[in-house]
């Protein structure tokens, strides 16, 4: 008999328990009920991954809100920016928990729908921030949001498009690096981004290809179309990884300085590059100000106050 | 004084092991004095290779005393056994066949340079120096997987030495070695046995024994029954110890009556492989298939049987001409082959007797694609019954039976797929002398139930002994065919070298 | 059987089970959320997808074999099925063809071993790129979405207040179990599995199972992704990666031998919910993503060394 793996297990188990001990990130689990007597809510927040520095300032900004109002926060992301199917077993789980509202930043904006639907159905409030719900799937599936909050991520685009046509002089042969295809955040950068372009008839789009929001990705694939297109005098990524990525490509190539580079976010890295000239410009999303808006909103729903469907974060180009 | 003299240079004193259900060493003793070949006698089950796990470390002892040179010592393990000077070389060599010679003789212990790395040149050096000294014509730079089986044995040997063995204990060191090569063997454990190296020599050829042992030890069922020196004992005493009783002929052959045409060859061929073999089986006959290793004998059971491609040939099955493309339609047509070697290409060691045994025939046990459990287990228990298989039970992993038993579960197969032609590839290699026998009254059985059976055998007085007709093979050719009355060792011998015979190549 | 062979038979089994009973005792005990209908019901939801995955994995290991392109297949199949699906193409007939696309993925890995002699990890992992590939330039890299409710009931619906996802898993692991103990097919992977060339002269046709093996790990890739598909409400190009990762892993912890030859259904179906506990657990403790990864970690490599610990003779 194998009764070993009885006592591993359990010993997995009690390390697990232990570990989880230290990591929770409410004083005790029966706590984290909302509403229940002298305990204070808990609003969860879920982003895409935490292993990209915007959604770490947005979990800060969400924490400094959480602090000043006085409720629980819980963050927790996917291992992967990708995994939409990650993302929604976490959120189901959170429902289970029973966690007072839910903040989300949609891994996919379609597949997001079904699980909003749940949380509709449990009762809790979904807030939606930066990237957009899937507005028609949405509607399709009966499911609600109270609100989103973002920016414009087409107004971004635009800014980025000037920007580049301004720097250009008008005249030139662009890339650009989308992100995962379908995302509507990177869509709507892009069409922003395509139609600002296009009132500058000197201006061509030689290349627009998906990196998928990473950095190695967005290496990769800059330096191949710097290799089909070596004219190529400007770049536009759909966020400042892809765009720290190229610009590696750039300094691999030795063409440090001959291209301009225009990112998304504004992340201190981007901005560290701005100085130093290896990037022409990015665009400010402000990211803390998101988390902080959200939990804010949240608390609102919370206490019954009425709330606006969208509450806009401003957004600027850095340069 | 010499200690070597007067105290032996490994004793063993009442050892016992037990595993869970079987007492596999019961109070043995065992002493091995320096310069002596000592011979261990014992059918598969005995405990001879317990014995020997627990000298070289592999296994601990559950009681009992190892003195070396008269001092009690504890074996910690494999490691510490080699560095106390005792050896073993096993049936499967533990080489790493892309090193060469000299690596693997210091493998873990290579000579090094400053900073680690490996003194190249020191190594060829001394490995060369103990290849030298042991006789034997082997280059320290070849490469592992190039050498003969013999040269990889000797390679064994050399590693041992290296490591100062006292005691070094081979376990049927000439299975697959030829008659040159067993000599070569012999006069290198002839050196050892001067450089004052105590040898354990376990084999199931009795022959070999009166000409290599100095003493001899029986064990059985895991206890002590004799120790003799080799000038004073005969082969059935020997044999009587072994298995507690008389056996009164090693080679039990009984004639059963011959019948049809059973199976039919023609015209055989495959490059560089099978030229031209024509032969016939008929049933109630046993034909022998004799011939030097590499003659094709083999390959052209492989070939009948379906399970490598041929070039050209005719085989005709009960009088029929047959395709057989795979091993299952040669099944299909009433053919079973008992390959020769169990463990690789027999049996499925991980599974229990019923699955093995069943295993050819699990699509005729089955209904609308289910098993019928019930008709497997009652062929099964049939099988262990009418074969005399020693097994706790049918769910029994395969892997844990002696060779003799796992031999019947092979035959089992082809009992339950009811076969009519069977093909015995070495059917008694690595079997104790009992299990032979038992072996032998089978292959009788079959012939006298009507079965057609190709029994191919290294072993000439196997050969000898239980064919009624017996085919040569020489070069992928048949080179000579006797019957029994005809056939002598020097006729049989001459044709498989290829220098006689009807059809000489 | 008699209860001693039971124990021999089903120890390993047993053993994880108990595993999979402590650590939801654990879980029961820190938080109250972890012992519900709905909860135990979500976990076994968020399981079926990697289970049913993990059954096809479980027989091509048992056959020796292992297959990396699953989690490529669930990609392609699922965009296949939804692109049909969006082309008004009846829920029956998408499905179909769904995982018709999958079997035949499957057969081609399997005719890629068997008359390729190509080696299981390179066919398969040729395939795995292959199939990714194909299914984003199908798709444009874009994901295909909206389906109609008669195809989210796959997802969303229920029966005798069971999610479909759960039955479909329990009634996918009962066949399994049923080929793998009673059919000739479930003997002979694990012969295959045990000792290719003693099958082979045993009459085993070696190369025809270990093609359909192959097939039938294809086939419950593409139910996977049927039930994926449904549960996202979309199909995307770049879904299922490291799919294999986690199926291997459930066919571990369940006992199973990347050696071939060992391993039971039974064992895979606990080895997944062990991994879905563990991280729905995680979820409800609010343990970060990061150290989740190191617990499934530690969790497969602590089965495995028990494993061969305990097969270890005894000196």
């Amino acid at each position: 008999m194998k009764t070993h793996r009885f006592f591993t297990l359990s010993l997995i188990a009690g390390g697990l328990a232990l570990l989880a001990g230290c990591n929770r990130t409410e004083p005790t689990s029966a706590a984290a009920t909302a509403g229940a007597p002298g305990g204070k809510p808990t609003i969860a927040l879920v982003v895409k991954t935490l292993n990209n520095p915007f959604f770490i300032d947005m979990q800060k900004g969400a924490e400094e809100a959480a602090k000043r109002l006085g409720v629980n926060l819980v963050v927790q992301a996917a291992d992967r920016e990708i995994d939409v199917e990650r993302q929604m077993q976490i959120i189901e789980n959170l429902i289970e928990r029973k966690v007072a509202a839910l903040c989300i930043t949609p891994s996919g904006s379609r597949e997001i729908v079904p699980v909003i639907v749940k949380a509709n159905k449990a009762g809790i409030p979904v807030v939606i921030v930066d990237t957009r719900a899937d507005e028609k799937a949405l509607a399709a599936a009966g499911g609600k949001i109270a609100t989103f909050i973002g920016s414009d991520n087409y107004d971004g685009g635009k800014l980025a498009g000037e920007f580049i046509g301004a720097a250009l002089g008008g005249k030139g042969a662009i890339a650009v690096l989308e992100g995962i295809p379908g995302h509507e955040t990177g869509d709507s950068r892009l069409r922003g981004f395509r139609e600002a372009v296009a009132k500058y008839p000197g201006l061509k789009i030689v290349a627009s290809q998906p990196a998928n929001w990473e950095r190695d990705q967005g290496f990769n694939v800059f330096q191949n179309i710097l290799q089909a297109h070596p004219q190529v005098s400007g770049v536009f990524a759909c966020s400042d990884l892809m765009a720290l990525g190229a610009v590696e490509a750039i300094a691999a190539a030795g063409k440090t300085g001959k291209i301009v580079v225009v990112g998304f976010d504004a992340q201190p890295e981007a901005r560290a590059a701005i100085t130093k000239g290896t990037m022409g410009a990015t665009v400010a999303q402000f990211a803390a100000r998101m988390g902080s808006t959200a939990v804010e909103n949240a608390v609102k729903l919370l206490a019954g106050e009425k709330i606006a469907e969208f509450t806009p974060v401003p957004i600027e180009l850095i340069k | 004084m010499n200690p070597a003299l007067t105290v032996p240079a490994l004793a063993l004193r009442g050892i016992r092991k037990e595993f869970p259900g079987v007492v596999a060493l019961d109070g043995v003793d065992l002493d091995l004095w320096a310069g002596e070949v000592h011979v261990l006698l014992g059918e598969n089950g005995a405990g001879k290779s317990t014995l020997m796990k627990i000298i070289s470390g592999a296994v601990a002892r559950d009681a009992g005393e190892v003195l070396l040179d008269g001092v009690p010592i504890e074996i910690r393990g494999p490691r510490h056994a080699q560095a106390l000077g005792l050896g073993i070389i096993y049936q499967e060599f533990n080489l790493i066949p892309h090193l060469t010679a000299g690596e693997n003789i210091f493998l873990g212990r290579e000579p090094r340079l400053l900073a680690g790395v490996i003194d190249q040149r020191a190594l060829v050096r001394a490995a060369q120096k103990i290849l030298d000294e042991l006789g034997v014509a082997i280059d320290a730079r070849s490469v592992v997987s190039r050498l003969s089986v013999a040269q990889q044995q000797m390679v064994e040997v050399a590693k041992a030495l290296s490591l100062n063995a006292r005691v070094l204990m081979m376990d049927e060191p000439t299975s697959a070695l030829t008659e040159q090569e067993i000599r070569e063997l012999f006069a290198t454990i002839a050196r050892l046995k001067a450089r004052g190296v105590a040898l354990v020599y376990i084999s199931h050829r009795m022959e070999e024994l009166f000409v290599i042992g100095d003493r001899v030890t029986v064990l059985r069922d895991g206890r002590h029954v004799g120790t003799r020196p080799i000038g004073e004992t005969t082969m059935p005493e020997l044999v009587r110890l072994m298995v507690g009783r008389d056996l009164k002929d090693q080679f039990p052959k009984q004639t059963a009556p011959v019948g049809d045409e059973a199976l039919r060859v023609e015209g055989l061929r495959r490059h560089g492989v099978l030229h031209d073999i024509n032969f016939t089986l008929r049933r109630g006959e046993v034909v022998g298939l004799a011939g030097l290793m590499g003659s094709g004998r083999t390959e052209l059971a492989r070939a009948v049987f379906g399970a490598d491609p041929v070039d050209g040939g005719r085989i005709f099955v009960g009088g029929h001409e047959r395709q057989i493309g795979s091993p299952r339609a040669a099944i299909d047509l009433g053919l079973g082959f008992l390959t020769e070697d169990r463990k690789h290409q027999g049996l499925v060691l991980g599974l229990s007797v019923q699955e093995n045994t069943c295993l050819p025939s699990v699509g005729a046990f089955s209904r609308f694609g289910v098993m019928q459990v019930a008709q497997e287990s009652a062929a099964t228990a049939a099988r262990i019954a009418e074969l005399r298989i020693k097994t706790p039970g049918p769910h029994q992993r395969v892997g844990t039976l002696s060779g003799g038993n796992q031999q019947k579960v092979v035959l089992g197969k082809w009992l339950t797929t009811e076969a009519d032609v069977f093909i015995f590839d070495e059917p008694t290699r690595g079997i104790d002398v009992g299990a032979k026998v038992e072996i032998y009254q089978l292959i009788n059985q079959l012939a006298a139930r009507g079965a057609a059976v190709l029994m191919i055998s290294s072993e000439l007085p196997e050969i000898l002994g239980m064919s009624d007709r017996i085919l040569v093979m020489h070069a992928g050719r048949i080179a000579g065919e006797f019957t029994a009355a005809e056939a002598t060792q020097e006729k049989l011998l001459a044709a498989a070298l290829g220098r006689a015979g009807r059809h000489a190549a | 059987m008699k209860p001693r062979e039971f124990l021999a038979h089903s120890g390993r089994q047993f053993g994880t089970l108990v595993g999979l009973f402590a650590l939801c005792a654990v879980l029961w005990a820190l938080t109250p959320h972890f012992l519900t209908v709905s909860n135990l019901l979500n976990v076994a939801q968020q399981t079926s997808i990697n289970a049913v995955i993990a059954v096809g994995l479980t027989f091509v290991i048992i056959s020796g074999g292992i297959d990396l392109s699953v989690g490529s297949l669930v990609a392609f199949s699922g965009v296949v099925t939804a692109s049909l699906l969006q082309r008004t193409v009846p829920v029956p007939l998408a499905l179909l063809a769904g995982l018709m696309t999958g079997l035949a993925c499957g057969l081609v890995n399997g005719l890629l071993i068997t008359f390729g002699r190509l080696p299981p990890f390179i066919a398969t992992l040729g395939i795995m790129s292959v199939a990714r590939g194909g299914s984003l330039l199908y798709t444009n890299g874009r994901p295909v979405s909206g389906f109609g409710e008669d195809f989210r009931w796959i997802a969303t619906g229920e029966i005798l207040r069971v999610p479909v996802p759960v039955v479909i898993m329990i009634v996918v692991y009962a066949i399994a179990h049923f080929v793998l103990r009673r059919t000739p097919f479930g003997r002979y992977l694990f012969a295959m599995g045990g000792n290719e060339e003693a099958a082979l002269l045993s009459g085993v046709r070696v190369r025809l199972h270990k093609t359909l093996v192959y097939g039938v790990c294809g086939l419950l890739s593409a139910l996977a992704a049927v039930m994926l598909t449904a549960r996202l409400n979309s199909a995307q190009p770049i879904a299922g990666i490291n799919y294999e990762l986690d199926a291997i892993a459930a066919t571990v912890i369940g006992g199973a031998s990347l050696l071939g030859g060992q391993g039971s259904v039974v064992g895979t179906l606990i080895g997944a919910l062990i991994m879905g506990v563990l991280r729905n657990g995680l979820n409800l403790l609010g343990v970060s993503s990061f150290i989740q990864q190191v617990v499934i970690g530690a969790v497969i490599i602590l089965a495995v060394l028990l494993d061969t610990a305990f097969k270890r003779p005894k000196r």
